[in-house]
């Protein structure tokens, strides 16, 4: 006897939903059995956490303010996965935009009327992201080099960057009244993004869902996303049609880390106004590319499961100060990482089935015809595989 | 050279390099396999944190970096699930186990934070030869992981070159539709060896409490430790004593800051910090060349799932 | 299944049955029967290999010759009937276990390992090995095998520098190196130059002196002639006839092939009917002298070619004689390495697929669903996956086409959104074929049309509607040039035909002036056959038989 994974005849609207759903509650049953054996009741903290995130408006403004960089470290990971282009290098991006985005604070901030001033930012922003993403994008059309790597190393040469612009050096973005405790230089009030009131979400949210619109529009009514579209999942058919695939694969990375970049510039004339590697270095980047696998590379499905992990990361912290509570605020990493786990193991069932098979009726284990599982395919053609059990 | 400061920063290099090595090699027989585990963060942090707890309990060293690598291996156990069964995509789950791993081992560490460990493994001295200049700090007094980590490397090596076994690890690696016409069981080979990869990483980072600094901290018990694991694989372009080397190079990199320091000499850490992965790019670009891709690149099949095509 | 049925299984002899003449039977399939869904592969086939002989099992694409191979060394188990090693009923779980017991097979598509050495490969996944493998041994008994049979190749080489021929003569050292006796090989001079072909024939002979048997599967009927003892022929999954070598000749051998006598040829049905165009009018498609070379092979080797308007012709040929890459330069997609292409009259060589579609081309390729539509875009959006496209995507007039075409072609979808991964085979090509004659007989219509067996795989229905498709194009003045493995297919379709061999053309004419066997005798590349075009030398003497 073993189990095989079949795939599905008929696809109803509900496996899809069914999906993550069941991984939310698997998650939160897991969590259960940690905070149980940390001594903590699941019942109250769950019902707190969903309290403090959803149910009020500072609650749930606090939480869309996560989700708001979130969305575009997301939308950045979405426009390359669905290409097959593996750019985990978001969060480095992430810091490049910023690093750009702050030196058009300051630079160009105090010379331009408030709208300008943040469009400047911004723009400064993505082409800081865009700027990082030159290397991968370049050797991975050119010489096929493995983005991934390059990606995730540039990351790493970001960071350092944006820290020793701050506290290993006396430079353009380190506030010089900050000797003891380095600080970034606070840019222009013009070009900060506006809050809405008392509450910590602004104008920031509205550019991040126009950009999700923006994305969602590219890809579904321009020859560009057009092309994107048929590179990412039939490279032969680009090859037929007379489609370039080296000028796709560029402007797809690109844009990709123009994306990240820009989220760095959200953070900068949103919330941090300045360069602060402290207030930046939250892994918004890599949890990017989560947001974007559980939102199924889908721009508006982005704008969800932004909200929903948003206001994870946001209970974790409304949990600590809980009167009698006192649950540490790593509670909703752990949840987040288990509700991600769950979710896509769970992917595969949207479009397969499990099927217990009585062994002797298939090919032979072990030394079956294996002839076209091409290494170009990341799902096999035959839409089966065995699974040892 | 005779500098006594300089001889210690080689001495702390080592020690330094141990646990990128461990882990480093953890994800080398995880890629090798086929298998790209970016996970190895989270698996590095649960291995400390339960290291820890056992430690403390137990007192036991050699029991807690057993069961903290085990916890790393568990927690690679979901990756292979995810990956090689589910059909996941590597980067992904990669990426959300060390969330995970993250999340859990901080929240389960929130009551041990800065609390000191009972015990922790202290070097062990060649007597006549730990006198010897330099060699004798630097070679003959260190602790039992770091020798047990030299004698990994070689033993990686030769099983991944000299073995039937390792052979079948390797085309598994390479062209799994090949492997699985010849017989060998693709599916089984990369459990085993992303599992194996856990394992390492896990005793990764029980080193890192029962070695280097007895105590647990959020933040400063990994610093990112995984990840420039994974970067030294590409590095070390997946043999396993140059996986040792770059260890000790990584090492001796993270540790010239302290020794810059004490010197006087204004070197930006920050810059220095660079360099490894900025050299880790350069190699990537120049192995990329074709000809040369064909020897030393990444195993072919990493990162693809593998599923038999049937009639 | 089949454990219930070999003892069953009619007349299965107890022990050891010496065959007519006392010689040995190595191997035997017993009125064996394979079914895949929808296909019976192989029915009720016989199948006797004697000791130290070479037996060729010939017969066209889709007879079954593989699934018999694959039945013989246990890749397949069968599901009536059974195989018979030395006499003896045997079960072949898996080809590991067909090794055991000496049967070795050597795929067309070979299973090597691109960056381990000769050596390695040679011993991945052997379970002889000692755990602790002994690399200087495996080199030496390598080295050693290679030199009793005429396989020479270097065992620390890797395989990633080694050529085609050498790649072979890898796959069936590793067999031998495990001790096989008896052989199976699966087309193996579809790949080879013909001097590594013939260098195969001598290991061959080389094996077979040394009392081994080999299985060679084939559908050349030049080196079958040349290289085997006795020839077993397949055809649609039965076996249609058994026979000595030095008792037939090529011309029984190809009637048996195609199960008629071949003066009675059942012609293609309309007749010769040029459409408008009957003058000298500029070719809607040419290739002049065109020329590829790859990674040091030549894959087409100055082809000419012209398909002038109301004109069908047709590629006939092996697979791996350069169709696939005609196809690819005809249609822009691979710029060729000399020579020029012109579609109605605009020199489009090198160009790209766009101008070559700009200049009136349309292309139907092979692989329906990966290559000529996306699977994962709509109907609507394949619809535009060829055309210009401004900076916006408009899709209303697509989807109007997709809806019409939809009714007037009976397609069988959920509706114009649907993604085209849902299509059936049939269906994907009646899509594909609405894309690509767009317009057809009006100026924006194409005026060059390339299809890539066209009917593969469609059930008789959707068969007929595309051939009715493509007779439709040719009497709307397009040129058609259809370019096939199958050679019913183009025989029923083309009014001129052109054979493929080697990348360069070896038979050329019209169909109904070309012999069902002089067109054979041309595929399998049989010297005569090509210079009879020109020079009609009648080297071979088959060759010569209704030429014109």
């Amino acid at each position: 006897m073993r189990l095989r994974l079949e795939r599905r005849l008929e696809q109803r609207w509900w496996h899809a939903v069914a999906a993550p759903v069941g991984a939310v509650v698997a998650a939160l049953a897991v969590g259960a059995v940690f905070l149980a054996i940390e001594g903590f009741s699941p019942l109250t903290v769950y019902r707190e956490l969903f309290k403090a995130s959803f149910t009020s408006a500072f609650g749930i403004t606090d939480s869309l303010a996560i989700a708001t960089p979130l969305v575009v470290t997301g939308l950045a990971a979405a426009v390359a996965f669905r290409m097959n282009l593996f750019n985990i290098g978001a969060e480095g991006q992430l810091y490049a935009g910023a690093i750009g985005g702050a030196w058009a604070g300051l630079a160009l901030g105090p010379h331009l009327p408030a709208p300008l001033a943040v469009a400047a930012v911004l723009a400064a922003s993505a082409v800081g992201g865009l700027v990082w993403a030159l290397p991968m994008a370049v050797f991975k059309a050119w010489f096929g080099t493995s983005e991934i790597i390059t990606s995730l190393m540039l990351t790493f040469v970001a960071q350092y960057l944006m820290r020793y612009l701050i506290f290993g050096s006396r430079s353009y973005w380190r506030d010089p009244e900050s000797t003891n405790f380095p600080q970034g230089r606070k840019i222009a009030e013009a070009a900060e993004l506006p809050q809405f009131g008392t509450y910590r979400i602004g104008w920031g949210l509205v550019v991040v869902v126009a950009v999700a619109v923006a994305v969602w529009a590219l890809i579904r009514f321009t020859s560009v996303g057009f092309d994107m579209n048929v590179v990412g999942t039939s490279p032969e058919a680009a090859r037929y049609a007379g489609i370039s695939t080296v000028r796709v694969v560029l402007m797809g990375l690109l844009l990709s880390g123009a994306l990240g970049g820009l989220a760095g510039g959200i953070e900068v004339a949103g919330r941090a106004h300045a360069l602060d590697p402290n207030g930046l270095e939250l892994g918004l980047g890599f949890t990017g590319i989560v947001v974007a696998a559980l939102a199924r590379y889908n721009p508006f499905a982005i704008l969800l499961v932004a909200t929903f992990l948003g206001g994870l990361r946001n209970a974790g912290v409304a949990l600590q100060t809980l009167p009698g509570a006192r649950v540490p605020v790593e509670v909703s990493l752990m949840l987040q990482g288990a509700i991600l786990l769950f979710a896509i193991g769970a992917e595969i069932f949207v479009r397969h089935w499990l099927r217990l098979v009585r062994s002797g009726l298939g090919p032979a284990a072990g030394a079956g015809l294996s002839t076209a599982a091409d290494p170009g395919e990341p799902v096999g053609p035959a839409g089966r595989a065995e699974v040892t059990a | 050279m005779n500098d006594a400061a300089f001889v210690a920063l080689l001495a702390a290099s080592v020690v330094a390099g141990v646990p990128i090595a461990l882990a480093a090699l953890g994800e080398l027989l995880a890629e090798r396999s086929g298998v790209l585990n970016l996970g190895v963060e989270g698996m590095m942090l649960i291995g400390a944190v339960v290291a820890f707890q056992v430690g403390n309990s137990s007192g036991s060293l050699w029991l807690s970096l057993v069961v903290g690598a085990l916890a790393g291996g568990a927690l690679a156990l979901v990756h292979a699930v995810l990956t090689v069964t589910l059909r996941a995509s590597q980067i992904v789950s990669g990426l959300s186990l060390t969330i995970f791993g993250t999340g859990l081992a901080t929240f389960v560490g929130k009551s041990i934070e800065g609390l000191p460990l009972a015990t922790d493994f202290r070097p062990v001295a060649w007597e006549p030869l730990a006198d010897l200049p330099v060699a004798g700090p630097v070679v003959f007094d260190q602790d039992p992981i770091v020798y047990l980590t030299v004698v990994l490397s070689v033993a990686i090596t030769w099983y991944l070159r000299r073995t039937r076994a390792g052979l079948s690890l390797r085309s598994v690696g390479e062209s799994p539709a090949t492997a699985d016409s010849m017989g060998i069981a693709v599916a089984r080979l990369r459990y085993l060896h992303v599992v194996a990869g856990g394992v390492l990483a896990g005793a990764a980072g029980a080193y890192l409490v029962l070695g280097q600094v007895p105590a647990w901290s959020q933040d400063g018990t990994t610093s990112g430790l995984g990840w420039i694991a994974l970067a030294l694989v590409v590095f070390a372009s997946w043999e396993p004593m140059r996986v040792l080397l770059g260890a000790f190079l990584f090492g001796f990199s993270r540790q010239l800051n302290f020794y810059l320091q004490a010197k006087g000499v204004d070197v930006p850490a920050e810059l220095l910090s660079m360099l490894p992965y900025l050299l880790t790019i350069v190699v990537l670009v120049v192995w990329g060349s074709r000809d040369l891709r064909r020897r030393v690149g990444a195993p072919a099949a990493l990162g693809l799932p593998y599923v038999r095509d049937e009639r | 299944m089949s454990d219930g049925d070999t003892p069953g299984a009619s007349a299965a002899p107890p022990a050891s049955a010496p065959a007519p003449g006392g010689v040995a039977i190595a191997l035997a399939a017993r009125r064996v029967t394979k079914r895949f869904p929808g296909v019976v592969a192989n029915g009720e086939v016989e199948f006797e290999l004697r000791q130290g002989e070479v037996h060729t099992v010939l017969g066209e694409n889709g007879a079954g010759k593989s699934t018999l191979a694959a039945l013989l060394c246990g890749l397949y188990q069968p599901d009536e009937g059974h195989i018979e090693r030395q006499g003896r009923p045997v079960r072949l779980r898996s080809p590991r276990e067909g090794l055991a017991r000496g049967i070795g097979m050597v795929h067309q598509h070979f299973r090597l390992v691109e960056r381990f050495t000769v050596a390695e490969n040679v011993v991945l996944g052997d379970p002889a090995q000692p755990a602790l493998l002994r690399r200087a041994d495996i080199e030496t008994r390598v080295a050693e095998i290679g030199e009793r049979f005429g396989l020479p190749v270097d065992p620390r080489a890797r395989v990633s520098s080694l050529t085609v021929g050498q790649r072979q003569r890898v796959e069936i050292v590793k067999v031998l190196y495990r001790g096989a006796e008896v052989l199976l090989l699966d087309e193996p001079t579809a790949v080879l130059t013909p001097q590594e072909a013939e260098a195969l024939f001598t290991t061959v002979r080389a094996m077979t002196a040394e009392g081994k048997a080999v299985v060679f599967i084939s559908h050349k009927l030049g080196e079958v002639m040349a290289v085997s003892d006795r020839v077993t022929v397949m055809r649609g999954g039965r076996v249609t006839g058994e026979v000595a070598t030095a008792a037939t000749s090529a011309r029984e051998l190809a009637e048996l092939m195609v199960g008629r006598p071949i003066e009675a040829e059942v012609r293609r049905g309309s007749p010769a009917d040029p459409g408008t165009g009957d003058g000298p009018a500029t070719p809607a498609l040419e290739a002049a002298d065109v020329r590829l070379v790859r990674g040091g092979q030549t894959l087409l080797d100055g082809i000419d070619l012209a398909v002038r308007p109301g004109e069908v012709v047709g590629v006939a040929g092996v697979a791996g004689n350069g169709q696939r890459e005609l196809a690819a330069v005809l249609a822009g997609i691979t710029a060729p390495s000399a020579g020029r292409v012109r579609v109605a009259g605009i020199d489009v060589t090198g160009r790209g697929a766009r101008a070559a579609r700009d200049a009136g081309l349309a292309f139907v390729p092979e692989d329906r669903l990966g290559t000529g539509l996306v699977p994962g875009l709509s109907l609507t959006d394949n619809m535009l996956l060829t055309r210009r496209r401004g900076f916006l995507v408009t899709r209303r007039a697509a989807r109007r086409e997709m809806a019409t075409a939809i009714d007037a072609f009976e397609i069988k979808t959920p509706g114009t959104e649907a993604e085209a991964r849902v299509l059936s085979g049939g269906n994907a090509q009646k899509v594909l074929l609405a894309r690509e004659l767009t317009g057809l007989g009006t100026d924006r219509g194409p005026r060059a049309i390339i299809v890539a067996s066209p009917t593969r795989g469609l059930d008789i229905g959707a068969a007929e509607m595309v051939r009715g498709l493509l007779h439709e194009a040719r009497q709307h003045g397009g040129a058609v040039l259809i370019i096939s493995e199958d050679l019913d297919e183009v025989r029923s379709l083309a009014d001129r035909m052109v054979v493929l061999y080697r990348g360069r053309v070896a038979l050329e004419g019209p169909t109904d002036e070309l012999t069902l066997e002089e067109i054979g005798l041309a595929m399998a590349g049989v010297a005569g056959a090509v210079a009879g075009v020109g020079a009609g030398d009648g080297a071979g003497d088959d060759a010569a038989v209704g030429s014109p």
